[in-house]
């Protein structure tokens, strides 16, 4: 299943359109190629959405090949903030630090 | 294996071997692996292959609940439960020879990884914290799209206690591997009668992939100091960055992606791209497809342990439900997922291993 509104970059790389939700402050980018992507589930798209609208977040709101779902911020997520204006989350690092 | 597995406790809330007084906790929580070679237990190569030397600065012990100092006491020297594991693997292919070579990697090599973290420690560090930041969003003032990106200004006093407790907690998880892979050596030189050094055990490397740090970017032609959150991502620095060993400074940095218990893992070299693309990032691991409740309902009636071991790998766990929920039909193909960090540029190939030995939480 293919979710709407996201628009392949190329090969490897799914972009999530800034205005896939409100308040994005970058765009998203998924690396999945075509056959991962039928696998992508739309809940893990919306986390990677709803940390590009996180206050100082720099370039993207990236995710890796084995993105699932988790505690706010997708696991297979990275994301990096500005640190005179941009925030620290625990729910970025998860449960299993380190 | 019957060995290892007494050797390195597992299973869920399982004690370890160390016996760590409130002194003892407060050192190791700021010395990070540098604590278990200074106890014994490894050496200084391991440090200087291991990212951050194992031991990163500005952790603060005092910032600690006390039930997390309850938790990481008996924990600490453990595997744990869940996705991690201590396997003995092969390497059964090559990518890149020269790599490998510079990775002291060969064909047919018994290696051996260790996959594990912080344990209940770090469980309950980010529990402790959750709750602070909650109560933070309201104090800025933030409108967030789900409660659980529950955050602080990078600059708030909140922000600055996190960082400092993660960081012990980072120092933890880093300390915990230092004293497996020592108790592993002990293992295989107890089993063969022959020296770690003269086996060749030495450390390929250590790496994080949940972890945030503060790192020189260049964004835009211009450098800025960032806060990277890697959440299910490993640090994929490329050649000539300042932080590599002085080993692996002309290759990258190496990538270490544990697989699930049936198919493989692997090993990658950071690269440029992944410094333009990502801040230095790549993937973690398979991923899982399954949750764990439904592998245990897919696994019933079935005998994992015996399905591996006609396969060639012999499974020990402390737990039965946890060979169900980490089968192999659980995760995605680690090869698919490896593929496309690959084919994208943001790391490269080097290895593949392949499971010999698990022991499984």
């Amino acid at each position: 299943m293919s979710i709407e509104r996201l628009r392949r970059i190329d090969e490897t790389r799914l972009e999530v359109p800034i205005d896939y939700r409100e308040g994005m402050r970058v765009h998203g980018i998924i690396y999945v190629d075509s056959a991962l992507e039928k696998g992508l589930e739309v809940q893990c798209v919306n986390q990677v959405a709803n940390v590009a609208t996180l206050p100082g977040i720099i370039r993207a709101s990236s995710a890796m090949p084995d993105i699932h779902m988790g505690y706010g911020f997708p696991i297979g997520g990275v994301a990096a903030f500005d640190i005179s204006e941009g925030i620290i989350s625990p729910g970025g690092v998860g449960y299993d630090i380190n | 294996m019957e060995v290892l597995y007494n050797d390195v406790p597992s299973g869920v809330g399982s004690k370890g071997r160390i016996r760590l007084s409130a002194a003892d906790e407060r050192k190791l929580l700021l010395k990070g692996a540098r604590w278990a070679v200074e106890n014994g237990m490894g050496e200084e190569p391991d440090l200087e292959k291991t990212e951050s030397g194992g031991m990163i600065d500005g952790a603060d012990p005092s910032l600690i609940s006390a039930k997390a100092y309850e938790r990481g006491r008996s924990q600490q020297g453990t595997l744990g439960s869940g996705n991690h594991f201590l396997e003995i693997q092969y390497v059964d292919e090559i990518y890149d020879e020269k790599a490998a070579n510079s990775l002291g990697l060969f064909p047919d090599q018994v290696t051996v990884m260790i996959h594990t973290g912080s344990r209940g420690f770090g469980h309950q560090v980010c529990t402790d914290f959750l709750e602070v930041m909650e109560r933070a969003v309201g104090k800025y003032g933030f409108v967030l799209p789900d409660r659980e990106l529950a955050c602080a200004p990078f600059s708030s006093p909140e922000a600055g206690d996190y960082l400092a407790a993660m960081r012990a907690a980072a120092n933890y998880a880093w300390a915990n591997r230092q004293c497996i892979m020592h108790w592993t050596r002990e293992a295989f030189m107890k089993v063969l009668g022959r020296s770690p050094q003269s086996l060749g055990m030495g450390l390929v490397y250590d790496v994080a992939h949940n972890i945030a740090k503060v790192e020189d970017h260049v964004v835009n032609g211009r450098k800025m100091k960032l806060v990277v959150h890697r959440k299910g991502a490993t640090r994929a620095f490329p050649p000539g960055h300042p932080e590599l060993p002085a080993a692996y400074r002309h290759v990258g940095q190496p990538v270490l992606i544990p697989g699930d218990m049936g198919r493989a893992s692997f090993v990658l070299l950071g690269t440029e791209k992944a410094m333009e693309e990502t801040f230095g990032s790549t993937c973690h691991g398979a991923g899982r497809i399954m949750s764990r409740h439904q592998a245990i309902r897919k696994a019933k009636g079935r005998a994992i342990w015996r399905e591996l071991a006609d396969r060639g790998i012999i499974v020990r766990s402390a737990g039965r439900e946890t060979l169900a929920e980490e089968m192999s039909e659980a995760y995605k193909d680690i090869s698919d997922v490896v593929d496309v960090v690959h084919r994208a540029g943001i790391s490269k190939k080097v290895a593949r291993l392949r499971p010999l030995g698990v022991v499984k939480g």
